[in-house]
């Protein structure tokens, strides 16, 4: 179960002004107060922020947004960005790697990927998980013909960033429609 | 009365001259301002002028008094830049004021506007976009996402005077040739000054301690623009200057940010400025200047290579 949340429609209800533009602290808490809000009330482990109508987003407001969702969001939920342009992309991405944090993100016209703080060894495992669908750390490292101590710190990693789903041995790829 | 003279062309330079004659701040006596034979100003000359009287009246000083340009082709784009509309709130205007109203035509991209709120900042955003994108593609040669980094980076540089400055500011957009460097070339100008409290005093509580009796301006716009510091102990803070800087080189720009009495500024290589001027006249708050230069087809350009028309 996915909770889909159109950042146009908050940016409706709690901007200053009427815009498809996210900037300024102000304006990225409030949006992220009616986010925590939704989520809260929602049974879905799995959110996605759609930026599909958003136009510009500066670093203070995805700093405010993003970054600062992640850290505040409990165990046992997951939050995907879907529907970024590359601008978009590069802000969040920028303010995520500062803190050491990283999301799922489906940007627009392309795969999933991942934004902020990664290595090659996290986004190839991303990408094994994704490509070979759920498994355990011994299914996966034969895909990515790595060693399975190799394997399982990047699946954990990928797992305790939330950027997989880790269950009973298990890795899955978080659901993304 | 103590007369300052504008220069005949008012650009950061030219506040330099202005925060040197005024002899000190607060200036301890009431000031006219002659800007009669001044040819020209910048986009950073209209927002330090204003700031100057925003300063001066929320240091309880006298409204000091503006003797404005005398040539009608000067007073005329000085109106269309909005800086009239403002001015009249800060100065006692003396000489004939144009009725003419702010505009975009011929490189206002963005009248000034006052940053009192992150409200103002939405408006900043909202109204330079189309703009942005006509220049920025149109005439300087940029690829099309820079319109967006721009966009970004004028919101930053607005932002840092909400959060930081204590008071409001003004912010100002304008494209033109510049003859006095690069050889003529298209820039596009950002000018965001604001008389609140400068880097110095804003970054002491989390920094001054480090540097001791050397803490003064150099060292807080160093620490701010090299560093990466912001007042807030947040690990999210202190992006916006970051990403400023980072757009601007890559467009071959220019950075610069007076404060108190120093001015730090990112030298392109076009340019023969200093990284750190200091021992400058003092200024209140802090004054942010980043040029934009046409493209030449190299970092920064077009992904398809066109060259610019220089």
């Amino acid at each position: 179960m996915i909770l889909t949340i159109r950042l146009d429609d908050i940016m409706r209800l709690t901007g200053p002004v009427p815009s498809r533009h996210l900037v300024t602290r102000p304006t990225g808490a409030a949006v992220r107060g009616a986010i925590q809000s939704a989520i809260a009330a929602s049974a879905a482990p799995t959110t996605r922020l759609d930026f599909g109508a958003v136009e510009v987003i500066d670093f203070s407001c995805a700093d405010e947004i993003v970054a600062k969702l992640l850290l505040a969001t409990e165990g046992g939920r997951y939050v995907v960005v879907c529907n970024v342009d590359e601008h978009q992309a590069e802000a969040i991405d920028h303010v995520l790697d500062r803190q050491d944090l990283a999301v799922v993100a489906l940007p627009r016209g392309g795969g999933p990927c991942v934004l902020g703080r990664t290595t090659p060894d996290l986004r190839a495992a991303f990408a094994a998980v994704l490509a070979a669908g759920p498994g355990d750390t011994t299914r996966l490292a034969s895909y990515l013909a790595w060693s399975v101590e190799r394997t399982a710190d990047a699946l954990q990693t990928l797992a305790l960033r939330r950027l997989v789903v880790a269950a009973s041995g298990t890795f899955t790829p978080l659901p993304l429609q | 009365m103590r007369v300052i003279g504008v220069p005949q062309y008012l650009d950061d330079k030219g506040l330099d001259a202005v925060a040197e004659a005024i002899g000190g701040w607060p200036p301890t006596e009431r000031l006219l301002f002659d800007a009669r034979a001044t040819k020209w100003a910048s986009p950073y000359g209209f927002t330090a002028l204003l700031t100057a009287g925003q300063g001066l009246r929320e240091a309880g000083a006298e409204t000091p008094r503006l003797a404005i340009p005398e040539a009608e082709e000067v007073r005329s784009y000085w109106a269309k830049a909005g800086f009239f509309k403002h001015a009249a709130e800060y100065f006692e205007l003396h000489g004939k004021v144009p009725r003419r109203q702010p505009d975009r035509a011929s490189g206002v991209l963005l009248p000034i506007m006052p940053i009192r709120a992150s409200e103002d900042v939405h408006q900043v955003v909202a109204q330079i976009q189309e703009p942005a994108a006509r220049i920025l593609t149109g005439e300087l040669n940029l690829e099309a996402r820079a319109t967006m980094r721009f966009t970004m980076a004028l919101s930053e540089a607005c932002q840092n005077v909400v959060e930081h400055a204590g008071t409001s500011g003004w912010a100002a957009v304008h494209a033109y040739n510049w003859r006095k460097r690069l050889g003529g070339r298209r820039v596009v100008v950002i000018a965001v000054s604001d008389p609140g409290i400068g880097f110095r005093a804003s970054l002491a509580p989390v920094e001054a301690k480090k540097h001791g009796e050397r803490w003064d301006d150099g060292r807080a716009l160093e620490a701010a623009l090299v560093h990466g510091t912001s007042r807030f102990r947040d690990p999210g803070r202190g992006q916006g200057l970051a990403a400023i800087k980072k757009y601007v080189l890559d467009w071959k720009g220019k950075i610069s940010i007076r404060s108190g009495t120093a001015r730090f500024t990112f030298v392109p290589p076009w340019d023969d400025d200093v990284p750190l001027a200091e021992g400058l006249a003092a200024f209140p708050g802090s004054q942010m200047q980043i040029v934009i230069p046409e493209q030449d087809g190299q970092t920064g350009g077009r992904a398809d290579g066109r060259r610019g028309t220089t």
